[in-house]
């Protein structure tokens, strides 16, 4: 049977969290499994570790404290300054390989599986991807990840018994955040680096934030049908609070309130998005088309009797323009919600 | 990388011998004969929506060069076969488009969209993205029986907008009704019911569809079908025209069937409704397959409906856009035929708009609602009919 | 680059809303479910044949699994590819995505003078995005991933591949060989090229190779390769919508909506 680098044995009782950052703030995911690791941690009686990489980003690490961190194992550097895979791996298969934790816990972004999946073959150990739910079972330091498959129709518990660390990705959103406490301290352990900058083979050549429309790929989608009444700027309201994006249906789009780009449907742009908001949208098949792939389907019409309510998962009998208002003003109360 | 797109797209194909032999024979010959003398250009509804026409007369004559630009214009055409009753030279010209469609599959890249429709009927057996399993989902209620060739008078063929489409499953559950009270003893396919192949056909993907072909007829002959009735004008079309017609074999359109139970006794509109309607004959009933007849014979059995004519109606009826694939295509607000259809029927001063094909139903729908009128409706022969029978 | 080599890794996967647990065994059952090639890898094969088209060189599929795969596997060669490589073996049966992983890699390698390989962003039927990264890996390539866009410098030897970020995008640029993978729905697949079908079939397009034919240590693949087991194994809820309704005064209904978003997203 293959073999990881290091075994049970070596292994040190400690739950690993990749702190991922953007622009000096963690992201939401590390928040949620800082907390999630913490319960864990707790439980067992085991060390809670982040691992932070990037450049300048040590103030970082008390923030990664107030949310259960003991240990913030810091690799700064300029080379890190922004992600590449091949120097995050680089560092954090380093200080894997320093430390030996028998648990590593990553968000399951873009960067975070980028990492995990290299890692995990460069120490030959197994990763659970995507995990619904994470449990580590005290008795026998085991990790047991709940992952689901086939379009979240079945869902299996994997773990592994002889190989370390125990790796695993959680969506964002998967677990909630905790609360942070501004007193907790803790201890940063600085990791040498020993980066060259032509081992980086990944080259950023543009990062825009917070422009472009794909709706194919939006993680949430809010659709203004016929009953808004072309009212697009409630719409929009509610897409920038939830971090997505608005559609339609093809009526608003014919009556000019909207751009054509963003009609959804057969004969429009076909999504599968997590969520997707119908907002006086009547149902009709060649929409719907559009919008069943979504994981979770969320309609708000006057007609209790509009089609659309049998393709939704939560169905509201209620006037767009009371429902939507309510739920902006409730979620801007919140500060941001996590969205990956 | 769009730019790789474009160019693909707009390329002009300038066809060799071998590629001219392929395209007469895919047309088998149509084009050959065409003389240009432009009346199927006046003719195509398009003309009247589009400032630019289709103009189908130069595609004629592209095709007698044998050249396909590969233009939008292309896969406008709905294949209504308006001009094919217009030209004088008896072209069938909706063959020629579905000749120059299949050139454009070929050879260049087919209008967006359509690929996946394709895609959908090789992986889900129908072109609406829809899976497979669910096919029956309609009639989990209703407790249809398979069909057993031994038992069964016929075979009650759903086909896939009418098994799929929330608004269509209405017409193919008014349709059960009335074969129940009728008395029929009918089966049903199931999950196992196949796609006709009707939307690969009309957008121009022959080789597959002859594939599809063999496949449905390898599973009618396995299951005994040799008469059965469609919802669909579409599906109805393609059997009775595109499908090998073996022994016995004999598809029916559902109004051709009411009609002839009404003949012969066995099925009874008793309930008195009042309606003023107006009718739309499907192209392909009226058109392609010459049948106005049986659909008002239905309507007046119905007792206390007036039918009001429109202006085109029977083999001059006018598209309601949906044919041809143009049920997966977009097309433009204010260039919609179903539009000027409402027109025509508001004109009628009727308060219902009848037909009997799921994609006109879809269409004219669509535009009523988009008119905002109120106390006008679009349905089914079959629903009227449904309406019409005794209350149990 | 007329010698290009590209492989696109295709899966067969069952449909997933065909697919059940056979409640006495604990196993999946997945043999009367229909199969299809997993979507996301229908765009990755649209991707690798647009670069065919633009910059010639070829195209080889890629796959592991079992013989009954080869129908499916013959519809990419009808979209446009040249030739499949099947690894086939019992004993690569149970891999998780480091068994998996190692194997394609091998296979790879056996194939010779790849340059640039193309994956689906993930495959329905559970494995989640983590085999383009351990492929490349393995094969020490460099790595894209999730991207819905790609263009190739074939002078430089080097791609760029756009990937959607958190509301907004990033174009990443790696020297060849490397491994991308292709964000699901982010362009439409083209249909099978019916001219060729018949040559689609021809037996002398498709090698399978066994665990005799690679390079393989036995340690490696399969169960004996793979760290991670399935301890239990429950169908989970269907996909059937919830048809739930949510009542209350429009206060009421957003505090229960925010609920619902937040765990969602
Ligand atoms: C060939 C073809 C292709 C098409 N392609 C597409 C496509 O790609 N995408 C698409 O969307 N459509 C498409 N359509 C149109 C489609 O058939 C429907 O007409 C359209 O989807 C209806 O849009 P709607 O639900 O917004 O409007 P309607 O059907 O008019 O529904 C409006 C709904 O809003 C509700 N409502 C009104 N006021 C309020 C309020 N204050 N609060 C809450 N609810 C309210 C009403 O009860 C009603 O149910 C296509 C049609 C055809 C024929
Ligand atoms: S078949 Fe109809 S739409 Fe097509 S060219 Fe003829 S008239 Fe025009
Ligand atoms: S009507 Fe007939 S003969 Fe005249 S241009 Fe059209 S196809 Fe040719």
């Amino acid at each position: 049977m293959v073999a990881s680098l290091y075994g049970v044995k070596q292994a040190k009782k400690a739950i690993w969290i990749f702190l991922e950052q953007e622009g000096g703030k963690l992201e939401g995911v590390s928040l949620e499994l800082l907390d999630k690791g913490r319960q864990m941690a707790d439980n067992a009686n085991w060390s809670l570790v982040g691992l932070l990489i990037g450049k300048d980003v040590s103030e970082i690490a008390d923030e990664a404290f107030s949310y259960g961190a003991d240990v913030v194992v810091l690799a700064d550097d300029p080379l890190l300054d922004v992600f590449t895979v091949d120097a995050y791996t680089q560092v954090t298969y380093d200080a894997i390989m320093e430390h030996k934790p028998s648990v590593f816990l990553l968000g399951a972004t873009p960067n975070g599986r980028d990492l995990a999946g290299r890692l995990a073959v460069r120490v030959r150990t197994g990763l659970n991807a995507d995990c619904t739910n994470l449990n580590l079972d005290k008795k026998r330091g085991i990790l047991v990840s709940e992952v689901t498959g086939f379009g979240g129709g079945i869902a299996a518990l994997i773990e592994m018994q002889n190989h370390r660390p125990q790796m695993a990705t959680v969506r964002p959103g998967v677990f909630p955040p905790g609360e942070p406490d501004k007193k907790r301290k803790g201890k940063v352990i600085k990791l040498p680096i020993k980066l060259e900058a032509d081992t980086i083979k990944t080259k950023v050549v543009e990062r825009v934030v917070g422009e472009g429309v794909d709706l194919t790929q939006v993680p949430a989608l809010v659709v203004g049908g016929r009953g808004i009444e072309g009212d697009f700027g409630l719409m929009r309201e509610l897409a920038g609070l939830i971090g997505g994006d608005v559609g339609a249906t093809r009526p608003p789009v014919d009556d000019g309130y909207i751009e054509r780009e963003r009609q959804i449907g057969q004969t429009g742009v076909v999504c599968r998005p997590k969520v997707s908001i119908n907002c006086g949208v009547s149902g009709a098949f060649h929409f719907v088309v559009g919008v069943q792939e979504s994981d979770i389907v969320i309609s708000i019409n006057t007609d209790q009797e509009a089609p659309i309510f049998d393709f939704t998962d939560y169905c509201i009998v209620g006037d767009v323009f009371e429902i939507i208002p309510a739920l902006t003003a409730a979620l801007s109360s919140v500060k941001e919600l996590a969205h990956g | 990388m769009e730019q790789t797109e474009q160019t693909t797209k707009d390329q002009i194909y300038i066809i060799d011998d071998a590629k001219w032999d392929e395209l007469i024979e895919i047309t088998h010959g149509a084009a050959a004969v065409c003389y240009q003398c432009g009346v199927c250009t006046a003719t195509c509804p398009w003309g009247i929506v589009k400032d630019e026409t289709v103009s189908v007369r130069k595609f004629m004559r592209q095709a007698q060069l044998g050249i396909d630009n590969g233009s939008e214009q292309l896969w406008l055409c709905t294949t209504c076969a308006q001009c094919d009753a217009s030209c004088p030279r008896g072209v069938v010209i909706s063959d020629v488009f579905r000749g120059l469609r299949q050139v454009a599959w070929d050879h260049g890249k087919p209008e967006e969209g359509l690929p996946s429709v394709l895609w959908s009927v090789f992986w889900n057996q129908n072109p609406w993205s829809q899976a497979p399993s669910q096919r029956f989902a309609w009639a989990k209620d209703l407790d249809l029986p398979s069909f057993d060739p031994e038992n069964h008078e016929i075979l009650f063929y759903v086909g896939c907008t009418a098994s799929f489409d929330k608004r269509a499953q209405k017409v193919s559950r008014s349709l059960v009704q009335i074969l129940n009270a009728a008395g029929i003893s009918f089966g049903v396919l199931g999950d196992d019911e196949p796609c006709c192949g009707e939307s690969v056909l009309n957008v121009g993907h022959k080789p597959y569809f002859l594939e599809i072909v063999d496949e449905t007829m390898k599973v009618f002959q396995e299951r005994g079908v040799t008469k059965f009735l469609t919802v669909s004008p579409h599906c109805y079309d393609v059997f009775k025209n595109h499908y090998p017609q073996m022994d016995g074999f004999e598809p029916v359109h559902y109004t051709q069937y009411l009609a002839v139970l009404i003949d012969e006794g066995r099925l009874k509109f008793e309930k008195k409704l009042k309606h003023k309607v107006t009718f739309q004959d499907p192209c392909y009933l009226a058109r392609h397959n010459n049948e106005s007849q049986a659909p008002r014979k239905v309507l007046g059995a119905i007792p206390g409906i007036t039918l009001e004519e429109m202006e085109n109606n029977a083999s001059d009826t006018l598209c309601c856009g949906g044919g041809g694939g143009r049920m997966f295509l977009e097309t433009a607000a204010g260039e919609r035929f179903s539009d000027l259809r409402v027109d025509d029927a508001l004109y009628t001063k009727a308060d219902i708009l009848v037909t009997a094909c799921p994609a006109c139903i879809s269409c004219l729908e669509d535009s009523v609602k988009s008119k905002k009128l109120k106390d006008f409706a679009v349905m089914d022969v079959a629903e009227l009919g449904a309406q019409a029978l005794r209350a149990k | 680059m007329a010698n290009l080599h590209m492989v696109v890794c295709l899966k067969v996967v069952p449909k997933p809303e065909e697919i059940r647990v056979d409640k006495k065994t604990n196993r999946l059952e997945r043999t009367d479910a229909r199969s299809e090639l997993n979507p996301p890898d229908m765009n990755a094969m649209e991707m690798a044949l647009s670069i065919k088209e633009r910059y010639g060189g070829k195209i080889s599929i890629l796959t592991m699994g079992p013989p009954y795969f080869e129908p499916l596997l013959r519809v990419g060669l009808a979209m446009g590819a040249d030739h499949i490589y099947l690894l086939s073996d019992r004993d690569f049966g149970g891999a998780d995505t480091l068994a998996t992983t190692y194997t394609l890699a091998k296979g790879v390698e056996k194939i010779e003078g790849v340059d640039l390989i193309f994956c689906g962003e993930e495959s329905s039927d559970g494995a989640t995005g983590q085999v383009p990264p351990g492929l490349a890996e393995w094969l020490d390539f460099n790595q894209i991933t999730m991207i819905n866009n790609i263009e190739l410098a074939p002078r430089k030897k080097t791609i760029r591949g756009r990937r959607e970020i958190k509301a907004g995008h990033e174009i990443l640029e790696v020297p060849l060989p490397a491994v991308v993978s292709v964000a699901v729905a982010s362009n439409e697949p083209r249909f099978m090229d019916y001219r060729i079908k018949d040559w689609a079939f021809e037996e002398e397009r498709m090698t399978v190779w066994s665990k005799d034919d690679l390079d393989v240590d036995a340690e490696y693949i399969g169960v004996s390769g793979s760290p991670t087991i399935v301890s239990d194994l429950a169908q989970a809820a269907t996909r059937e919508r919830k048809r739930e309704f949510l009542t209350g005064t429009p206060e009421e209904i957003a505090d229960k909506l925010k609920v619902i978003l937040q765990d969602a997203l």
